[in-house]
């Protein structure tokens, strides 16, 4: 995971953590997942970084670029 | 049966689970869990020879894998007219026979069932009243704690990751795998519908980068 990213994650005993990326440890728990979401995008935005909502299975719910997306999308016009 | 130990006996893993989609929310978790631990999965989704018969892949997995992991929790059926299914009993069936009436390394097979609710399997199998087996609510995360309990206790892992670190782990792999792919062209149904062993790989070698 890219260290220029916040994360959403299920907290392994239940509610949901916001994690930084590379992070060994939780930047705060919640009990529920919309609080965790509008924390961490919030700290995603004033910081510049890339911003995942994961379901509980690991796969992504949602994204939100904050920061340079390091893996923009090939439809992407780069020739302008 | 061939006495002769096979190779990475020690390491396979055969897995026991169901092999519907609706079961990848906790077969991507279990794999990812059983490779960051550096053992071997061993699942009939791993090769689809048509001429090959399915029970005999399943019986060649049990008699090369020295751990088994058998999820019980898609037994019952849910619709009128489902059937019940029987694949999995009959698998663990096959493994506990193999393990029961074996007198050479076979005798030390070891294996892992697991359930939605912890009582769940004793309505449906009684015979297997008082054996030890794992809950894990139809939950990822729980998924990961009971498989590297598992792990730790009857396998005999020490020095083992946190189960909070390997969860973040896994989610690290999904947002890593799920950027990478997307952006080399996978759709979401490609990712959804992404053949066994293609997954298994791009697990292994993004563990591969990690160390």
């Amino acid at each position: 995971m890219a260290k220029n990213s916040h994360h959403v994650v299920p907290a392994p005993k239940g509610g949901w953590n916001v994690v930084k990326g590379g992070a060994e440890r939780a930047s705060k728990h919640f009990d529920n997942k919309k609080d965790a979401e509008k924390w961490g995008k919030e700290i995603s935005k004033s910081q510049g970084t890339e911003f995942y909502v994961h379901r509980r299975d690991g796969t992504i719910e949602r994204k939100a670029s904050h920061g340079s997306d390091p893996h923009p999308p090939r439809d992407r016009d780069t020739h302008k | 049966m061939p006495s002769e130990i096979p190779e990475d006996f020690d390491k396979n893993i055969f897995i026991n689970c169901p092999f519907d989609s609706g079961y990848w929310p906790l077969l991507r978790p279990l794999l990812f869990t059983i490779i960051y631990l550096g053992f071997n999965p061993k699942i009939g989704m791993e090769r689809s020879d048509s001429g090959e018969l399915r029970i005999n892949k399943i019986c060649e997995f049990i008699r090369i894998s020295k751990y088994s992991i058998h999820d019980l929790s898609r037994l019952q059926s849910r619709k009128k007219r489902e059937f019940y299914r029987m694949n999995m009993p009959f698998e663990l069936g096959i493994e506990y026979g193999c393990r029961r009436f074996s007198s050479n390394h076979l005798s030390e097979k070891r294996c892992l069932i697991l359930e939605k609710s912890r009582h769940d399997y004793a309505k449906a199998l009684s015979d297997l009243s008082g054996v030890d087996i794992k809950s894990h609510s139809n939950d990822p995360p729980k998924l990961i704690l009971a498989v590297r309990s598992w792990f730790v206790e009857t396998v005999g892992l020490r020095g083992v990751d946190s189960p909070t670190r390997i969860v973040y782990q896994f989610m690290n792999f999904m947002s890593d795998f799920h950027e990478k792919r997307t952006s080399a062209g996978f759709s979401d149904q490609d990712l959804e519908e992404m053949p066994v062993p293609e997954f298994m790989h791009f697990i292994q070698e993004w563990l591969q980068h990690q160390n």
